[in-house]
């Protein structure tokens, strides 16, 4: 079987165009086609991995809020119009985003992903940072969800009545959780020798093959069309 | 002590990558209210109340110039991977240049620089309104889709005037943020030994 | 070879805790150390003076010589260090740089800018040798606590050092997880290598430890060889405060007690993940006022148990039955209290007092430190809960589940990573507990807590359906 695997590049160009044509309306209505493509696109790209509950999840829902969308359109007015519109609306453009971030967070390691800085010669002083973002959103994740568990267990007065307070109440807590895993968390990086004088190498071998040429001509299209949407060639 | 502008070290960085993961997170939980249409300008206000909590945690582990020029080139980055507009980057290569300079008149040690740098500093969030001032209506082209009342409330909620309005409301509530960030630091994580 | 020359250093923003005072020490290569003494002792500040994260990132004064084969750590940098020293840590959670395990074995060697085939070359043979095949390639937060740590070693590994540090290994560890870190031991001290821990559970690698090295207020108070290590006799372990160094299987010490009231908790299935697999449970009986350990393998569902008696997992089945009369699930929620092993997600407020009293139905200050009292913490009151140690804030959990009036107090591992002296207190506060009229379940693979308080020991199962 074809081996599906994309360039950590690609995969960030791809996340930045369907998040900048679909979540941010980048180009205007000359773009909608490539809405369209770039809405499907999450979904394929998730399949390509496995990732099939997922992706059918996602596309099911997307297509029920243009479903939704296109049969309500004009039709309804009021608030409770509106809201539904509006519901839809955010679901159809965020979604494809918000799945893409899901699979270029799944399918790309920490050290693609420093790989690929390193060939688009961002500096360090970046590269470190970011790749310590990536690993530690999963951290967040569960620090909350195990001081959420622990404020459902002790379900007493939190929450309800004083909203500083339930803010406070968790806030505080997952800083200083996240606080002191960090501090841990760069003693160990620090004594396997990160950010030493020595060029880092690589044991991932990244490069474009031929998955990454049709996504970047794709990628070329699409903003070379926006482009001359933009500048008037295309009407 | 008589030393070279000292270089940004291993935990210097890995310090900025916790605590703009950190910020992160509570921005994006907070921007997702953003497609409510009152909320929008609102964000200007929640995002730097809100993320003065951390950014403050965070002031307390910059000891060395560029720590947060850094976090705001990363916010900017992170705006771009999530579809907002590149002006963020922008305006933060000012705001984080200017950040910095607040920082190091207090040699990194005044809370009231911290503070002030808490202003500064949540002036990216302004960044992402540009686009609706600079044409407002090739914003809401593709918008359509969100219905007209939803264009109809937030054209009514953007005049133009409102841009400078959100600059100031992004530093005066990053200034907040800011004093209640201090003030949870000095409730919480001084005694607690963290910051 | 490892020599400490009359080295004095204390951490510069702690001045008390873990400073190490006029140290002499000289460990010859390939000697297998262990390292043991009360929390606090400086057994892990002797650990960080030889990887040089002590002064380098945890800050304070270094006085005297440090020497690791020849080099100084304090003078070296820190990633000039990395073939020079390994370091294993204590949780395994935090240890991680990467996301996947492939990842995270090849980072030391790459941070050190070695070819990649070399890399790839040893990272073969470390997967061979610690026979690790089915856990490359996988997602580090899937794994379980044993084999991050086993990650871990394999990663240190690979960059080959001399000498290999571990710090509290196996405080969140179970037994069968020990067991396999000690096969990691036994490989290095077999290729000959340095190998120091630093640990209060003492008994899953006495054996293959050549010298054992008691530490007390940061200076030696006793330098054991093999032989003598042999002779020393259980009791005077207690003595020094140690643990036991007799290896148990927590498994083993299954027992039942015979209690006139029980909560049974039978046809327990709770969906786990975002998979539609079910975990199903045997039956079990909790007897009431009754101190009761769940024992059991790593995955075996301890933990998930917990949660559904404590309700932080809420969408499960079960026949819930309170001495043979059925009751709601929520009943039970209503009643428990889960201190979990990570107690920070469960301290929210600026002082200890406040904690405890948002934990009453109504606030009342003088019930409140009368609980603190109970549970020796009174004059902490005022403290900030994230200010004390390990076991304090334990205690405070404890003092809320209290103040909260339940009756069904449950502990997640309370004694990981204590020494003796906070586990007999830990003991001893659940015998209080008992007393108190509450029912107590615990989730321990500790077998001295299990011996030293527990009634009942019931091992957690998955339930076989025919």
């Amino acid at each position: 079987m074809l081996k599906f695997r994309l360039d950590p590049r690609t995969k960030i160009l791809l996340l930045v165009l369907v998040t900048a044509v679909v979540l941010g309306g980048v180009g205007g209505n000359h773009m909608q086609p490539f809405v369209y493509v770039l809405s499907v696109l999450p979904a394929a790209m998730l399949l390509s991995v496995g990732k099939v509950r997922k992706a059918m999840r996602g596309m099911l829902l997307i297509l029920m809020a243009y479903t939704a969308q296109f049969l309500l359109m004009g039709k309804i007015h009021g608030i409770s119009g509106f809201l539904l519109l509006f519901v839809t609306g955010i679901w159809s453009r965020l979604l494809p985003g918000m799945m893409m971030g899901q699979y270029v967070m799944e399918t790309t390691t920490v050290s693609e992903f420093i790989a690929a800085f390193e060939r688009m010669h961002v500096p360090l002083q970046l590269t470190v940072p970011l790749s310590v973002m990536f690993r530690f959103f999963p951290t967040v994740k569960e620090e909350f969800q195990a001081i959420n568990a622990a404020m459902k267990m002790r379900d007493i007065r939190f929450g309800g009545g004083n909203m500083v307070k339930a803010i406070e109440y968790r806030i505080v807590p997952m800083l200083s959780c996240s606080a002191r895993i960090g501090e841990e968390l760069s003693a160990a990086a620090l004594s396997r020798g990160l950010c030493g004088e020595r060029k880092r190498s690589n044991v991932c071998r990244i490069g474009f093959g031929i998955c990454d040429r049709i996504c970047l001509v794709f990628g070329a299209v699409c903003v070379l069309y926006g482009t001359a949407a933009a500048i008037g060639v295309i009407s | 002590m008589k030393e070279k502008a000292e270089k940004l070290n291993g935990k210097d960085l890995i310090n900025i990558g916790i605590y703009s993961a950190i910020y992160f997170v509570i921005v994006f939980a907070v921007a997702l209210l953003g497609f409510i249409p009152i909320f929008m300008p609102l964000l200007t206000v929640l995002v730097p109340i809100l993320g003065g909590i951390p950014f403050m945690l965070f002031l307390t582990k910059v000891k060395k110039a560029g720590m947060v020029f850094i976090m705001t080139l990363i916010m900017g980055i992170m705006m771009q991977l999530t579809g907002m507009s590149y002006y963020a980057l922008i305006v933060g290569l000012f705001s984080g240049t200017v950040s910095e300079l607040i920082l190091k008149k207090g040699n990194y040690r005044s809370t009231q620089c911290a503070v002030l740098t808490s202003g500064v500093f949540s002036i990216w969030v302004w960044g992402n309104f540009i686009p609706l001032f600079t044409n407002i209506d090739k914003y809401f082209s593709t918008r359509q889709s969100f219905g007209q009342e939803y264009i109809d409330t937030l054209t009514s909620l953007m005049p133009t005037w409102m841009c400078p309005v959100l600059f100031v409301s992004c530093f005066v509530c990053g200034v907040i943020g800011g004093l209640i960030g201090r003030s949870v630091l000095k409730k919480h994580f001084v005694k607690a030994g963290i910051a | 070879m490892i020599e400490f020359q009359n080295v004095t250093f204390s951490y510069a923003n702690d001045e008390r805790a873990g400073t190490v005072k006029n140290l002499n020490l000289r460990i010859p290569d390939g000697q297998i150390v262990l390292l043991t003494g009360a929390s606090g002792c400086g057994k892990s500040t002797v650990l960080r003076l030889i990887n040089g994260l002590a002064p380098h990132f945890y800050e304070g004064k270094v006085d005297g010589r440090v020497s690791v084969n020849g080099i100084e750590p304090k003078e070296a940098a820190l990633h000039e260090l990395v073939s020079v020293t390994g370091s294993v840590f204590q949780n395994p959670r935090t240890q991680f740089y990467n996301v996947d395990t492939t990842g995270e074995l090849a980072f030391a060697c790459e941070n050190m800018g070695m070819q990649v085939e070399e890399i790839l070359k040893r990272m073969e043979k470390t997967v061979e040798r610690f026979r690790i095949e089915k856990l490359m390639d996988r997602n580090i937060f899937h794994l379980s606590g044993g084999q991050k740590q086993q990650i871990a070693c394999a990663s240190v590994d690979v960059a080959e050092p001399d000498v290999f540090l571990l710090d509290e290994p196996t405080a969140n560890l179970d037994y069968q997880a020990a067991k396999k870190l000690k096969k990691i031991i036994a490989i290095w001290k077999s290729a000959g290598k340095t190998v120091l821990i630093a640990e209060h559970r003492i008994a899953w690698v006495w054996e293959l430890c050549d010298r054992l090295i008691i530490i007390k207020d940061g200076e030696i108070q006793s330098d054991l060889g093999k032989e003598e290590m042999e002779k020393i006799s259980s009791k005077s372990l207690i003595e020094k405060q140690l643990r036991t160094k007799i290896e148990m299987n927590p498994l083993s010490l299954t027992r039942g007690v015979r209690s006139d009231r029980e909560i049974s908790i039978s046809k327990l299935a709770v969906s786990y993940g975002k998979k539609t697999s079910m975990m199903k449970f045997a039956d079990l009986s909790i007897p009431e006022n009754k101190i009761t350990a769940l024992v059991g393998e790593n995955g075996a569902g301890k933990t998930t148990l917990l949660h559904c008696m404590a309700g932080i997992i809420r969408k499960y089945k079960a026949k819930i039955e309170e001495n043979g009369n059925l009751i709601p699930s929520k009943r039970l929620w209503k009643r428990t209290f889960l201190v979990m092993q990570d107690v920070n997600h469960q301290l929210f407020t600026e002082s200890v007092l406040d904690e405890v009293m948002i934990s009453m139905s109504r606030e009342n200050e003088e019930k409140a430190l009368e609980i603190l009292d109970q549970v020796h913490l009174k004059e902490y009151a005022a403290r900030h809960p994230m200010s004390l140690s390990g076991g304090q804030k334990q205690r405070v959990a404890i003092a809320c589940a209290v103040a909260s009036d339940k009756d069904i107090l449950l502990f997640d591992e309370p004694t990981s990573g204590l020494d003796r002296h906070h586990m007999e207190l830990t003991a001893r506060l659940f015998l209080a507990l008992k007393q108190m009229g509450k029912t107590i379940v615990i989730v321990t693979h500790d077998s001295e807590l299990i011996e030293s308080c527990c009634d009942a020991v019931i091992p957690v199962k998955e339930a076989v359906y025919e």
